[in-house]
This record gives structure tokens, sequence and C-alpha cells, in this order.
């Protein structure tokens, strides 16, 4: 079945804020899975991989654990990027606007790839970023993605590594952010522990968006329920009494 | 086109233009006392159609005895091509309901991007009446569906077959032939996103402009519908209604709470619906002169809303309250107007302040903004505007601390703690997601509350931000909301908000006394609609285009002249 950006984003809104994400949190999460769906980087994908990991209430908040004026250390503990990482990149911006350039090491944060959405917006906003972390163990794979300073689309490349390279770090991310100066990061071309690398440009990602708002967005009917009973626990029961509530005072 | 640069100027800066400020017009009282004005948008999608001579023709007209069937019809602009489908189907009585939760309806529809073959038709009958129960695609624009009004559809119907017109006191009672219980867009449905049709669909690249062009489209099949029903049962008798009696009827509309929660989560669109209509208003304030000719207008327009505000039926007491208020304000404003020269239109803005009702205050602007369509009616074009709600993490806790003294003082003083201030919470029911407001009746829900308290959430924030500056007064908003992520969405609001004149309603919409009809008028009146009738403090019923050009208009002289229509005179043998 094919749904519209803004069906999936309302959905993905109320399953995100039945998780109890916090207001402010929820619209992101919802965006920044709704983005690379939209722009060919299998976002439902990259969810439904993710699902038993974005629920994480249990979880300690995301931590700052070391500072100096233009670089931070800061752990997620477990927590999915939907849910830790927009504040994260908000730290790295507030450190770039006093320091020129900023540097943050991420630890313990899954589903990194979801951090598309957050450098779009930091290009709109008149920041450059850039990312970069290595994912997974057969195969491991390495991604870069940057964006400059006032564009609307990231620079994404991906690579997949050699049977015997395995990261040295799991689930962290380099974040390098700036308001002076202009990264455009990209995976070089043909190391030897590399087995093939892929790159996009932001002219592809912005004919991909324009493209999928032209016929809307393809998604099984299964993951489109899935999306939807997650949501419901926003939901009240319908009673006689909340019926009142609609028009019959 | 006015250049955007000029604009800006005019709304701040050195240059600006003395605008209300937002401790008065954002007032939740004052919102809802709102009328439509030539910035409404269904003139300002009239003024297109009728000046671009959009070409619009039904092309498929299926319609059995009783006027069931399918109807096509092809809407041709200078750039586009457009369908709109509808179908029509019998109803029981006992199945007719306005509410969302209603499952058939008499009349569903579609507006489509291109033209639709016998496929694609067949296509959307299998989904547009099951309406919430269906999908559609991308190349549908807007869904709709509609009731016939049980007061009028049969009369109109039998007196055109009995060779006579409807009578005018009547149709003034009521002056649709049909109800829309609800006209969906922006990708609902599957439908397509407003992305789309703003970057793709200059026609329709304006707030709810093809949401509104269904409803123009609806009302004329409407018309066409009664006279081909008249004619199937009395081909000789019958006769076609006068252009004058048609062009009265509208189209109804029942409006609940689903269209409340729009103005909180769109507070970016709705400073700038705002703010354009307010710097209408500065505009006429700084350089009008009311000189011989505005001035007769203005009386004009001043004795037409006296007396369609006469005209206006509702059983509801609050609302008829109202429109006598407004009644008295316009026969003081006539006298007022004889008794001494208008030296300048702020004078008698001011007199307004002092002796009239808030409703009539605003039917004052509304009549001042049609007087001066050379300064109002180019701002239609700035109706539209990004909103991407962005934080400014390297904003000091004292600068925000500070931004929000300045600008929530209405939320800091409202006391939440007070057994009546957070009474009312706002939800989505399981059925349908229909937006319902509870209470203390309601044993369930508080804690699944959509965050529409803005003032309270607000208040929250800066109780924790107070906490934290007086500790770490140089730190920015990023690291507040790192200890802090439960107020990231409501910083990010405030922050994004500082840049715009207007924005957040100021009212405590969580308080037991809470008027959610406010709300409701002031979104409609941005639509444009009249003829408010509440039928309970939580939705209401109004008439959209009445007075408005007929297909048959376009291509004709046109003055833009449909604000507040009157019961016209009708062309009988008696009055002749």
């Amino acid at each position: 079945m094919r749904i519209s950006l803004n069906e999936l984003n309302a959905t993905l809104k109320r399953s995100f804020e039945g998780m109890n994400y916090f207001v402010g949190t929820y619209e992101d999460a919802a965006q920044m899975v709704s983005w690379l769906e939209m722009h060919g980087e299998q976002g439902f994908g990259e969810l439904e991989r993710a699902l038993a990991y974005v629920n994480d209430e249990d979880k300690a908040p995301v931590e700052l654990l070391f500072e100096d004026a233009s670089s931070a250390i800061v752990d997620c503990h477990g927590r999915s990027a939907l849910n830790s990482l927009a504040l994260v990149l908000d730290l790295a911006h507030a450190k770039a606007l006093k320091a020129g350039i900023a540097t943050l090491k991420v630890q313990h944060c899954h589903n990194r790839k979801f951090i598309l959405k957050l450098l779009a917006d930091c290009g709109r906003r008149g920041i450059s970023m850039m990312a970069y972390w290595q994912n997974g163990t057969q195969p491991a794979t390495e991604h870069v993605a940057s964006i400059s300073a006032g564009e609307q689309y990231p620079r994404y490349s991906e690579a997949v590594l050699k049977a015997d390279c395995s990261p040295l770090e799991k689930q962290t991310m380099t974040l390098i952010c700036s308001d002076r100066v202009n990264i455009a990061a990209q995976l070089m071309s043909s190391p030897n522990d590399r087995v093939s690398c892929r790159s996009v440009e932001p002219a592809t990602f912005a004919a991909t968006g324009l493209a999928t708002l032209e016929s809307g967005i393809e998604i099984s009917e299964a993951l489109w329920q899935t999306f939807n009973q997650l949501g419901e626990k926003v939901l009240v029961e319908n009673t006689e009494a909340s019926r009142q509530g609609a028009g019959g005072r | 086109m006015i250049n955007p640069a000029v604009i800006q100027a005019e709304l701040k800066g050195p240059g600006a233009l003395a605008l209300r400020p937002a401790s008065q017009v954002m007032d939740l009282e004052r919102l809802g006392s709102l009328h439509q004005s030539r910035l409404s948008f269904m003139r300002t999608l009239v003024r297109r159609i009728m000046r671009e001579r959009w070409k619009i023709e039904a092309v498929r007209l299926e319609l059995d005895n009783d006027g069931y069937g399918t109807v096509v019809y092809r809407i041709q602009t200078p750039t586009c091509l457009y369908s709109f489908v509808l179908f029509s189907s019998y109803l029981a009585p006992e199945d007719r309901n306005d509410r969302v939760i209603a499952t058939q309806w008499d009349l569903t529809m579609a507006l489509c991007e291109g033209e639709v073959d016998e496929a694609y038709v067949e296509q959307l009958r299998q989904n547009v009446p099951k309406q919430e129960a269906g999908r559609v695609d991308a190349r549908v624009f807007v869904l709709s569906r509609a009731n016939r009004s049980a007061r009028n559809f049969d009369y109109v119907v039998d007196q055109l077959a009995s060779g006579a017109q409807p009578d005018l006191k009547r149709i003034s009672q009521v002056g649709y032939l049909y109800r829309t219980t609800a006209v969906y867009g922006s990708g609902k449905l599957g439908m397509a996103d407003w992305q789309k049709v703003a970057a793709r669909h200059s026609d329709f690249a304006r707030p709810f402009a093809a949401e509104m062009f269904t409803c123009f489209m609806l009302r004329n099949f409407s018309l066409t519908q009664v006279e081909h029903i008249a004619k199937a049962r009395a081909p000789e008798q019958a006769v076609a209604m006068q252009p004058q009696i048609k062009r009265y009827f509208g189209i109804g509309n029942s409006t609940g709470l689903g269209m409340a929660p729009y103005l909180i989560n769109h507070p970016l669109l709705i400073s700038r619906w705002i703010e354009m209509r307010e710097l209408a208003l500065a505009r006429i304030r700084a350089f009008g002169v009311p000189g011989t000719e505005r001035l007769a207008r203005f009386r004009t327009l001043a004795a037409r809303a006296h007396q369609h505000t006469v005209e206006i039926v509702t059983e509801d007491a609050w609302q008829t309250g109202k429109n006598q208020q407004v009644i008295e304000d316009l026969a003081a404003l006539k006298s007022h107007l004889a008794g001494q020269p208008l030296r300048d239109w702020n004078s008698l803005i001011a007199w307004a302040e002092q002796h009239c009702s808030l409703q009539g205050q605003e039917m004052v602007n509304s009549i001042l903004l049609e007087v001066y369509p050379d300064l109002v009616d180019e701002l239609e074009d700035y109706t539209c505007v990004g909103e991407h709600q962005d934080l400014a993490p390297g904003m000091s806790v004292s600068e925000l601390k500070a931004l929000i003294e300045e600008r929530y003082r209405w939320a800091l003083d409202i006391d939440f703690s007070a057994p009546r201030a957070t009474e009312t919470f706002w939800y989505r029911s399981q059925e349908k997601q229909e937006p319902r407001l509870g209470g203390s009746e309601l044993d369930c829900g508080r804690a699944k509350q959509m965050p529409l308290g803005i003032g309270l959430r607000v208040v929250q924030c800066y109780q924790g931000l107070c906490d934290y500056a007086a500790q770490h007064p140089e730190h920015s908003c990023a690291y507040f909301l790192f200890l802090k992520p439960e107020y990231r969405g409501i910083v990010r609001r405030i922050q994004s908000l500082r840049h715009s004149l207007y924005g957040d309603i100021q009212a405590n919409l969580l308080d037991q006394d809470v008027l959610p009809m406010h709300l409701l008028r002031c979104k409609l009146a941005f639509f444009g609609v009249s003829k408010f009738d509440p039928r309970s403090r939580l939705w209401v019923r109004n008439t959209m285009f009445q007075g408005a050009p007929l297909l048959d208009d376009i291509g004709q002289p046109f003055d833009d002249d449909w604000f507040l229509p009157l019961t016209p005179a009708i062309d009988t043998e008696d009055a002749r």
C-alpha cells in the first residue's frame, strides 16, 4: 500500500509518543525515520531492525562524560539515535558556536543512520556537520555523512568492510560541527580493507525525495499495522462518557 | 507583485507599521470574534478563479431521476488540469449523521490531479464513498463528504418541480442544500502531501485552497442536482432556479473539535495568517484617508453588515446575544458617523474599541479591509510560511528566561495550581482518533492528553529554567535540555516563535471554562465562513460561499463584492 508523508509522520509520532518519548523528541524521531524512507535509504528497514531498541524507557538518560572548550564525550547508554541524537547535535551546535569548531564522541548509541535527517536540519540552520561511524560485524560497515551550511541535503557514503575487519568501537559515532568551516566528508574510494563502497550525493537525495512525494510512500500493510498499533497507546478508550466530550454536551 | 522585503520592513524594524500587539490580537475571545474578510481563503480563491477565468465543465453527468449517480467535472486553469469526481448515493434518513464517526453520506467526492479515465473513476468509486475506511493515492488532493439539508433539499426540489422558486424567507433560515461534515487534504488517507501540492500546483499553493475549492464545487453541484431532480420529476412544469437565488445558496459546514488542535500545532502558520490580516489593518490605519468615496463605501458596507447580522438565524442563545450586540454596535456606529466628520480611520477604530463588543470591533476591521482592496489584496500571496521549528541551542538560559518573561507574561500570570485551571484535557479517542475534551467526569484519559496546554507547559519549563539559570546563568539551552529533555519541545516552540509577531493563543486551554468555540470560529473566519450557528460549545454549523459567483458567472464581469451577502430580492411577477 502507499501512504503519504503526512500520514507516516503522524502515525510514527503517535508510535513514539506511545513509547513515552518526550514532546519535541517524538516529532524528531518520526521525521528521522520518514526522512530515510523518503530519500531511498530504507527508513522502514532500519526501524524494523531497531524496534527492540527504540523503546528505551528503562535506559539511563544521555550523559555528558567529558568536555572542554571544543570537544566532548557523550554516552547514550544504549539508547536509540531516535531518542538521543537530537540532543547531542544541539550540544555540538552550541559548542561550535562558541569554539568555531567542535568534536564530539558519542558512545553506546543505536540506529545511527537516522542522523541523516538531523544533518539536513543542520545545513538549513547554517551549520556544517560531519558524522562518522562503523557498524556491525558480519559484515562490518562504515559510514560518513556530512552537510555544508545552507544546504538542504547531506552527502552520504557507506562501505562494506572485508570479513577480517571489525570495528574497534561498537555503537560509537564521531561528530565534527562548525559554523565557520564547511565540512564535506566522503569515504575514500578504494582502500584495501573494503569490499564495496557507495555514495549518495545531495542532488540524488533531492530527486528521490521529490519522486517519493509525487507518488507516495510504499509500505507493507503489516508494517503499517504495526506502526498504528504502537500508536494506539495514546488513544483513549471510547465510552459513552467520552462521547460527551465530542459535541454532546 | 509586491517585493517580500517591503512586507518584512512593514512588519519589523525601524520603519515597521503599528500593528496591534499580540496581547490584544491573540486573546482567545477576540480570535473567536473574527469575521470573514478579503483575505479569507474563500475570497482569495474566488478572486483567482474569476481573474484567471478557470474553465469548469461537467464532462460526465450520470444522475438518475433521484439525483443518484456519478459526476465528473473537468477544471482547466491557466497552468493545470484537474478533475472533480462526485458520487451521489441514497442515504436513509436515520443514517444521516454530521459526526466524524458516521460511515455513510449522501455525497462523497474527490479533487484529483489531471484527467480521470474510467478505470480511475472505478478505483475512486471503491474508496471515496468509504471516506476514512478507504484509501486513495497521491493523485487526489482532497476528499470530502456531505449530507443533504433535511430542512431545505426536498423543499427546494418540490418548489422547482412545481414551477415555483424557493421562498427566500425559508432559505434565509438555512442557506444551503448540503452540509459538509469533513474536508480532508494534506496527505490524509493516502492523498497528495501539501508539499507536493504547494510545489507543483500553484493554483492550490495557498493554505486550504484545494479544500475550499472542493466546497465551492460541491456548492455548484448541489444547485445542478436540485434542478436535475425537479426536471426529472416534472419535465413540463419544472423551472430553473433564478441566478440571484442560486448565488444566495452557499454550502453548509459542520465543524467540531478536530479543527482546534490545528491552531495550536501550527503556530508559525497561524502567526503568518494573523500577521497579514493585522498588516492589512495597519496599512489602512497608516495610509488610508476616509475621503468621500471610501467613506461612502464604508457606510454602505456597515449597513450591509447590519442587515446581514439581522438575517442570521441561530437557536443558540449565546450566539444570538453576540449577534444582537453586533447589531447594536453597528447602529451606534451609524449614529457616530452621522454625528461628526471622520478625520482618520484610527479614530474610528479607537471609538469602536471603546464602544463596541469584540465582535463589533472586528466587524469594523473586516469592513475596513473591504474598503481598501488596493492595500489588502496583494497580501494574499503571503499566507504561507515554512513551518520548521528550530531550536537555538546557543541561546543562553538567561536569554531564554528573559524571552519567556517578555512573550509569555500571559502564561506566567495564570495560577495553574487553582483547581479549575487544569480541569480540562484534550485527547484522541480510539473512535477514528476523534479529538475530544475531557474533565473530571472522565476517569481515564488524562494521562494520554495531547500537549495543547501551551501556557502550562511554558510555566513548567520556566520553573525548571529558573532553578537551572540560578546555578548556571552562563550555560546555553543545549546544556539545560541535556538535563531536562522533557522541555525540548516547548523550548523549541518558544524560540521558533520569537521571530513571529503572533503565534501562541494567549489563553489557558485547560481551564474548566474554556470555550473551544472560539478556536473553531477563528479558523473558520480565516476560511471565510459566515452565519455561525453553534450547536454546543464543541461544534458549530456555518455557511460557506454564500453569495459567491456561480460557475456560469466565470468569464463575466466580477466586482468581488460578495462580502456578507444579503437575502436577494426575488424576481417574481408580484414584484414586477
